[in-house]
C-alpha cells in the first residue's frame, strides 16, 4: 500500500506546488480567500451592524444550539417520524423519505417528470446525494441563480470554491470578458454593472418561467414541518414563490426539534457570516387561498406543489453506531471552521474536496468516497490546531473527526511516507529528532 | 519518589541551550527536580498516524521507564509533550498513569514561585508578544492566563496582546507533522504572526514546534525581531542581558 500512499502524496503535493505559480486557478483563489479569512476573522470580534459583536452573540446562543441538535441527534427516529407527519397532514406537502443517495436520485427523477430543466439555488445536498452528477448525466439542464453559482457556471470554474461565495475570486474583467464572448455583450467590468446586467435580464425568466426549483434547507423544524431558509440576494425567494414544483432536498440532520431552534440556526448563520441575510423564509404550506367560499384551493401566486425529499443515507446509521463522524449530525453548515483554518489559509482549494473547501468537506468526501478520496484532498494538510472545534457554534468536534480519518488512513498504509518514516522514529528509536 | 525535568525530545536534540535556561529556573525555585538522559519521546507527534494498539504499546513503554525511575512527578518545557501526557496518557492507561504533569508556565505562575523568581528589569522599556501554542491553548487544563501572569509581573516589561490571540491564535503550521512535508502552511501562517506583532519587540512562544518555525522563517524572511522561547527570555532578564541582542 506505500505505493499508494506515495502517489496520493504526489499528488497533493503537485497541487501544493502550483500554489508558487502566481497564475495558476489555485493561486488565485488562496489570494482572495487569504484576504477574506483575514478579515473575517477579525470582524468575528468587530460590532458589524449590531450592538453586540458576533462573537458574543455565538456564545450566548452557543449552548441552546448546541442542546437543539443533540436532542435531534439522541432522538432521531422519533422527530423524522413527527416531522413527516405534521408535513403531510398540517402542511400539505409531499415527502419522500430516502434511505440512501440512490433512493433520493430516483425520486427525484420522478418528481422531475418530464422536465428537462430546473432551477436551483445553492445547495450542498445537491451535491451529497450525487442529484447534480444525475442531472447531467440525463442531459437536464441546470439553472444556478446564487450570482457566484451563476459566475462559476458561466466561466465553466469545476475547482472547489467557497461555498457561501462560489466565483469570488473572478475579477471584473474576467466576467465581462466572458459575458461578451457568450452573449456578444459589453458591459463596463464594474461589479454594480454586472449586477444590474443580471437584475435586468435574468429576474424576469426567474418570476416568470420557472416550472420547477430546487432548493435545500438550512434548517427544518420537527414540530411544524417548517421549511427554513435564509438568503441575501432573494433568488430563493422566488424560486420557492414563483415556481409551480418547489422541491426541497435535504439531510434529515437538518430538522431540530421545533421552529425556534430552526430560526436560531438560521440567525447563527447570519451572523457568522456577517453577511446581511436580507431575507429569512418558513415555508409551512403550498401557496393557497380560501377566499371563494372557503374553499381551499392550493396554488394561488406561489408554488402549487411543495414536494420535501428527505434524505438518511449515513446519518441514522452514524447516530446510532456511535460512529465517529456523528458530529456531523450536528453541523449546520455556516463554514465557520473554514474561516479560522489555518490549513485552509495557506492552502486554498487544495486543501478541499469536490463539496467545497476545507476539512468538513473533506470528512463529507470520506462519508461518500472512502478514506483514499480523503487523503487525496489533503487530508495530512490538517496541523490539528483545532481552531474549527473551538469555533464551532453547534459543537462539532471537527478536529477530533480528521484526527479519527487521519487513524483510519494511516491503517491502511495511506499516511504520507516522510510522516511516517517520523512515527518509526518515535516507535523505534524514542527520538523522531535525532540523525 | 522523583521530580523529573522533562525536556521533550525536539528541545533536547536541537535546543540545548533552552534546556539549560528551563533547568536553571526550575532548579533555583526547587532543587529536587533533577534531569535524566535518554529520555523516550513521549509520542506527542504520533497519535493521529498510529495504529490504537501500537501506540498503546508505546505509551506503556514510557510509563514503564517513569516507573523504574520512580517519577511521580514532571515539568515539561515542552508543550507538545504536556498536552501529550495530559490528554492521552491517563486515556490509554487510566488510573495506571500516576505521574503528576505541568508545564513550566504553570510551575512558574504558582504565586510562591513566582515570587521565587523575582526578576528585576532595569533596562528600557520592553514591548514584546507572546504567542499561545495551539499545543497549551488547547490541552485539557489550558495554559492561557499564565505565562502573561508571569510576563505581567515583571517590572518595565509590556505584553502587547496580538490580534490573534488567547483561544484565538493563528497555529504556526508546524502541528500534526504537516511540518515534516508542507512548509507552505507555515510560510504563510507565521507571515501573519510576524505581521501582527506591530510594535512588539520580541516574539515569545512556549512551544519549540512554534519556536522552529519561527526561527526558519524569520531567517528567510530576514525579519529582525528576536523569537525566544519563554524561558530563554526569563534567562536573558535574570542574568541581565539584553533580550534584543
Amino acid at each position: 500500500m506505500s505505493e499508494k500512499a506515495n502517489e496520493l502524496y504526489e499528488k497533493v503535493q503537485g497541487k501544493v506546488d502550483t500554489l508558487k505559480n502566481e497564475d495558476s486557478v489555485y493561486a488565485k483563489f488562496a489570494d482572495i480567500w487569504r484576504l477574506a479569512c483575514l478579515g473575517k476573522y477579525r470582524s468575528y470580534d468587530l460590532r458589524y451592524l449590531y450592538e453586540d459583536t458576533s462573537r458574543e452573540y455565538i456564545e450566548k446562543y452557543k449552548p441552546a444550539m448546541i442542546e437543539a441538535k443533540e436532542n435531534f441527534v439522541e432522538n432521531i427516529d422519533e422527530y423524522v417520524e413527527k416531522c413527516i407527519n405534521v408535513m403531510e397532514k398540517t402542511n400539505k406537502f409531499r415527502v419522500h423519505y430516502a434511505k440512501t443517495n440512490e433512493e433520493a436520485k430516483e425520486v427525484f427523477m420522478k418528481e422531475l417528470g418530464d422536465n428537462k430543466l430546473i432551477y436551483k439555488s445553492k445547495s450542498l445536498e445537491a451535491k451529497d446525494t450525487g442529484i447534480m452528477e444525475i442531472l447531467k448525466e440525463n442531459n437536464i439542464e441546470i439553472k444556478e441563480t446564487d450570482l457566484g453559482d451563476v459566475l462559476c457556471q458561466l466561466l465553466e470554474y469545476e475547482y472547489p470554491s467557497f461555498t457561501l461565495g462560489p466565483g469570488i475570486q473572478f475579477t471584473e474583467e474576467e466576467i465581462v470578458a466572458k459575458i461578451k464572448e457568450k452573449y456578444g455583450i459589453d458591459l463596463e467590468p464594474d461589479a454594480e454593472k454586472i449586477v444590474a446586467y443580471y437584475r435586468k435580464n435574468y429576474r424576469p425568466e426567474l418570476l416568470n418561467e420557472v416550472k420547477v426549483s430546487l432548493t435545500s434547507a438550512n434548517a427544518i423544524s420537527a414540530h411544524d414541518g417548517s421549511i427554513v431558509l435564509i438568503e441575501n440576494e432573494g433568488n430563493i425567494s422566488i424560486l420557492t414563490r414563483a415556481t409551480e414544483k418547489h422541491i426541497v432536498v435535504a439531510g434529515i440532520s437538518k430538522i431540530v426539534p421545533d421552529e425556534f431552534d430552526a430560526l436560531m440556526v438560521a440567525k447563527i448563520q447570519e451572523r457568522i457570516t456577517n453577511v446581511d441575510g436580507a431575507y429569512i423564509s418558513f415555508i409551512s404550506a403550498p401557496s393557497s387561498t380560501s377566499d371563494i367560499q372557503g374553499k381551499r384551493v392550493l396554488g394561488m401566486y406561489g408554488a402549487k406543489e411543495v414536494v420535501v425529499i428527505l434524505v438518511d443515507d449515513w446519518r441514522t446509521k452514524a447516530a446510532k453506531e456511535n460512529l465517529f463522524y456523528k458530529d456531523m449530525l450536528k453541523c449546520i453548515s455556516c463554514k465557520s471552521c473554514d474561516f479560522v483554518c489555518t490549513a485552509s489559509r495557506a492552502f486554498g482549494n487544495v486543501y478541499a474536496s469536490k463539496y467545497g473547501i476545507g476539512g468538513i468537506n473533506i470528512v463529507r468526501d470520506y462519508i461518500h468516497n472512502g478514506i483514499e478520496a480523503a487523503v487525496k484532498d489533503g487530508l495530512f494538510l490538517c496541523t490539528g490546531c483545532e481552531n474549527c472545534t473551538n469555533w464551532c457554534p453547534s459543537g462539532v468536534d471537527l478536529a477530533e473527526m480528521m484526527k479519527n480519518i487521519k487513524k483510519i488512513a494511516t491503517e491502511k498504509g495511506l499516511c504520507p511516507p516522510p510522516l511516517k518514516k517520523y512515527q518509526e522514529k518515535i516507535l523505534d528509536d524514542k527520538n523522531p529528532f535525532k540523525s | 519518589m522523583t521530580k523529573q525535568i522533562f525536556l521533550g525530545c525536539l528541545s533536547s536534540t536541537h535546543y540545548k541551550d533552552t534546556c539549560e535556561s528551563g533547568i536553571k529556573i526550575i532548579q533555583s525555585i526547587d532543587s529536587e527536580y533533577k534531569v535524566f538522559d535518554d529520555v523516550p519521546c513521549c509520542g506527542a507527534l504520533s497519535y493521529h498516524i498510529t495504529q490504537e494498539e501500537k501506540m498503546k504499546q508505546h505509551v506503556e513503554y514510557v510509563n514503564k521507564w517513569f516507573q523504574e525511575h520512580n517519577i511521580n512527578k514532571i515539568t515539561t518545557i515542552c508543550a507538545g509533550c504536556y498536552q501529550y501526557l495530559t490528554k492521552y496518557y491517563p486515556m490509554f492507561l487510566g488510573k495506571d498513569f500516576k505521574v503528576e504533569v505541568e508545564h513550566l508556565l504553570q510551575f512558574l505562575a504558582r504565586s510562591d514561585n513566582l515570587s521565587k523568581l523575582n526578576i528585576n528589569y532595569e533596562g528600557k522599556k520592553l514591548r514584546f508578544c507572546y504567542h499561545d501554542a495551539c499545543h497549551l491553548r488547547n490541552a485539557v487544563v489550558p495554559i492561557i492566563e499564565e505565562p502573561r501572569k508571569i510576563l505581567n509581573s515583571i517590572k518595565n516589561v509590556e505584553l502587547q496582546e496580538m490580534e490573534n490571540n488567547k483561544l484565538n491564535s493563528i497555529c504556526c503550521g508546524s502541528g500534526g507533522g504537516v511540518y515534516s512535508i508542507f512548509k507552505e502552511n507555515s510560510d504563510y501562517n507565521t507571515k501573519t504572526i510576524f505581521d501582527q506583532m506591530r510594535r512588539g519587540k520580541i516574539l515569545l512562544t512556549g512551544c519549540p514546534f512554534c519556536y522552529t518555525a519561527f526561527q526558519r522563517v524569520k531567517k528567510e524572511n530576514n525579519i529582525r525581531k528576536p523569537v525566544l522561547k519563554i524561558e530563554d527570555f526569563l534567562m536573558k532578564l535574570i542574568n541581565g542581558v539584553d533580550p534584543l541582542k
